[in-house]
């Protein structure tokens, strides 16, 4: 039975600029919003726009993200035909590869996507968080006659050199691609997210693959080689809120703005889309008599004494009295001690923060950093972890890191 | 079979003790009521009996069981979607010689060849009006270790009211022991002692072939309580013990006490030891976290994923999807599913159930003695 279109997610990615968040799982894996991990988003698309087989190519760390993803349930792509598949690089007769870049990743399972004999692939990214309707990109896609598409969105001049550019006609036809150009002609930079008719992806993929001096890359490889061979290519104009959450401040700021959905766009609140993930299976969550939350998100097993204002916290965080948190992003299974103060920080899972310890600070007219404390980090009473620190080993009773 | 894995079959009756809150079960099963911001009754027998390796488990039901069937589905989230075994949710015959059943011994008969085609050794029952991380894995050692015919687990503590009030239906008779060691010396039926008695929980493990024998002679008589007509008058030919169980045990007898019990979760002692060890299962609805918004005041709550929180709560259990708005008051309340406190109402000593919308402005206050109870989908 073939399939319209399935969906290869790309979340290899090692989240370098992540540092300590991404020292023992991918950035896909990376939790954000208070229950969700990052690619719950791609993930929760993909079914509620009708895709339901979904390869996720990996090859950084992925062993939480394997056991995360399991068999797909959480997601509803537990299914007879397709379902999800992760999909890490293998060895085959002719030898054993990492992928060497995005394009060789999908390359090295041509034979995958052969089974479900698809009319289109969508290409997504493992690190974007946004809530978009891939049908609606594939009907575009299909009312332009094209051969390939690139999803697009429009960011302020200013910003452009900073992105992948598609410089398009009158009717969306791309003519030129400009990769972080020091004078762009557009402003629309590349989402990361393609659909392609899978006969020319595949047929390019063997010709890519076949050129030794290729890195095998979508933006730098395959995507010039189509303009090259004037295939009709086509941007599509997203809207939405996107965020690419690929560092400390912006996987920050992007959590921030889930608690403010009425102006930041991102609004995990609909019934309509929603985005599924696997559940904690914590009891419900206990605000003690004594605390005090204000503007913040609280899910399954947090336990709070303290004071919460314009936080989240992620499953099971305890936090003790005369905590105050502010700003905060607190993951899963962390636990705040008595007397400490947590603010404009991100504190990843299973950390212990001890007595009166300090976590980040309020940003000043000249410091904003965002405190980072990496998983499992065990900070001592009485420690001081200053705005820009990022914290990857266990902080002594006292000490100070900045 | 590994050893985590217990010998037994489950059986559960989700009707049991229906009668006791006529409020809660007008559109479902005992089993099915919601308890502690995110669960249904019958998620904590059920995990326990999963958490114990029993994994073939039959639920008898007796009517209004949609929205427990609804709420099982196929038994996955308790991983019970099992190619052998697995849940068994076992509907009345609809056929004109077949009545629903009244006690334990119809509910058994019903599915006597069920029960003569399984492999396991024992079968333990129990009803579903009971919370509890119960340990089957204990009992069913206690049992085989004894040899007894019978275990029937129990615990001290006073008859709960519910039970002993007069209105109670006629079919849920309750049961407390006169024991010796661990052997039950006499099964006392209705009785109205007062102080602490060695009360039956009604959860049982026996071998299933005796069981099996028991049941067919007891509905060939015509017998109908499991309790009344098998164990009492059988006391000098079974070897029937008692197993004293000393963990938290949430008793609805009751709207009042099912108002305690969800009360009672507030106190993190009780929380904890409720939920201490194993995990208890529950259909998941995939909601955001809770949403505490500026100007919500939150003191002393339980509340579940999916809210939206304007107001000020106060001593509540607030299950999944409830929303309060601005300028609402809360206090001393269980409010379940989706109910909806327009900006401006003020609520004390209430319980709502699914979807209720109180409307902006209204203030209701019940006795603490008795809270007021709002009915599903009802707007005030």
């Amino acid at each position: 039975m073939a399939k319209e279109m399935i969906a290869m997610l790309l979340a290899g990615g090692q989240g370098s600029r992540l540092y300590a968040l991404t020292q023992k799982l991918a950035k896909p894996a990376v939790p954000f919003g208070g229950k969700y991990r990052i690619i719950d988003f791609p993930l929760s698309n993909c079914v509620n726009s009708g895709i339901d087989t979904v390869g996720i190519l990996t090859q950084y760390q992925p062993l939480v993200l394997n056991e995360y993803i399991g068999n797909g349930q959480p997601w509803d792509l537990d299914r007879l035909h397709g379902g999800v598949h992760v999909l890490p690089p293998y060895q085959q007769a002719s030898g054993s590869d990492w992928y060497k870049g995005t394009a060789n990743a999908i390359y090295q399972n041509i034979s995958f996507i052969e089974r479900y004999n698809p009319k289109y692939v969508i290409i997504l990214s493992g690190d974007q968080i946004c809530k978009q309707d891939y049908s609606d990109f594939l009907r575009f896609h299909k009312e332009k006659g094209a051969e390939f598409s690139v999803a697009v969105m429009e960011v302020p001049w200013e910003e452009a050199p900073r992105f992948g550019l598609m410089v398009t006609d009158d009717n969306d036809k791309i003519t030129e691609f400009q990769e972080k150009p020091k004078e762009p002609k557009s402003n629309l930079a590349s989402m990361g997210i393609y659909i392609f008719n899978w006969d020319i992806l595949r047929k390019y993929l063997i010709e890519d693959e076949a050129d030794p001096d290729s890195e095998n890359d979508f933006g730098n490889n395959i995507i010039p080689n189509l303009l090259r061979d004037k295939r009709d290519m086509y941007a599509y104009r997203f809207d939405g809120y996107w965020k690419d959450v690929g560092t400390i401040p912006s996987l920050w700021e992007a959590n921030m703005e889930v608690l403010d959905p009425e102006h930041s766009g991102i609004n995990l609140f609909e019934e309509g889309w929603k985005i599924y993930s696997r559940n904690s299976g914590m009891t419900g969550h206990r605000i003690g008599a004594d605390a005090v939350v204000e503007n913040s998100m609280i899910t399954d097993g947090c336990r709070v004494s303290g004071r919460v204002k314009h936080s989240i916290l992620f499953a099971g965080v305890k936090v003790e009295p005369d905590v105050e948190i502010e700003d905060a992003v607190i993951m899963g299974g962390t636990v705040i001690k008595s007397g400490a103060v947590v603010k404009h920080c991100i504190v990843a899972e299973n950390v212990v923060i001890g007595q009166n310890a300090v976590v980040g600070a309020m940003p000043t007219d000249d410091e904003n950093g965002v405190a980072t404390v990496g998983s499992g980090v065990h900070v001592g009473d009485n420690a001081k972890i200053g705005p820009n620190a990022m914290v990857e080993n266990n902080v002594k009773d006292g000490e100070e890191v900045w | 079979m590994v050893n985590s894995n217990a010998d037994a079959l489950g059986i559960i009756f989700p009707n049991s003790y229906d009668g006791l809150v006529p409020e809660l079960v007008s559109e479902r099963s005992m089993a099915s009521i919601p308890f502690a911001s995110r669960y249904r009754m019958v998620d904590f027998i059920l995990s326990s009996m999963v958490n114990c390796g029993i994994d073939n488990i039959s639920l008898i039901v007796r009517k209004n069981y949609h929205s427990l069937m609804d709420h099982l589905g196929s038994g996955r989230e308790w991983d019970l979607a099992r190619k052998n075994g697995g849940l068994n949710i076992v509907p009345p015959f609809a056929e004109k010689t077949v009545k629903v059943y009244n006690g334990r011994v119809e509910a058994l008969a019903s599915i006597l060849a069920f029960l003569r085609n399984q492999k396991e050794q024992y079968v333990v029952m129990s009803e579903a009006n009971i919370a509890a991380n119960f340990d089957f894995k204990a009992l069913i050692d206690a049992h085989a270790a004894s040899k007894a015919d019978v275990t029937i687990a129990y615990v001290e503590r006073e008859i709960p009211a519910g039970l002993i009030s007069s209105n109670i239906d006629h079919r849920d008779l309750y049961y407390t022991l006169d024991v010796d060691g661990d052997k039950v010396k006499e099964l006392h039926i209705n009785s109205k002692e007062k102080g602490v008695q060695n009360f039956s929980l009604n959860i049982y493990v026996m071998d299933r072939e005796l069981l099996i024998d028991q049941i067919s002679d007891a509905y060939a008589h015509g017998y109908v309580y499991f309790e009344r007509d098998i164990i009492a008058p059988r006391m000098d030919k079974l070897d029937v013990r008692a197993y004293k169980y000393d963990g938290y045990v949430a008793y609805i007898s009751n709207i009042k006490s099912y108002f305690d019990e969800n009360m009672k979760m507030l106190e993190d002692t009780n929380l904890d030891s409720l939920f201490a060890g194993n995990p208890i299962y529950t259909k998941i609805r995939d909601d955001n976290p809770t949403r505490y918004i500026e100007g919500a005041r939150v003191k002393n709550v339980m509340a579940a994923d999916g809210c939206v929180i304007e107001g000020q709560v106060e001593n509540s259990v607030i299950f999944r999807g409830v929303r309060i708005e601005k300028g609402a008051k809360v206090k001393n309340c269980v409010l379940m599913q989706d109910t909806v406190v327009e900006a401006g109402a003020s609520l004390e000593y209430m319980i709502t159930d699914k979807n209720v919308r109180i409307t902006s402005g209204k203030e209701i206050k019940g006795p603490d003695t008795l809270p007021v109870y709002v009915a599903k989908n009802q707007i005030v």
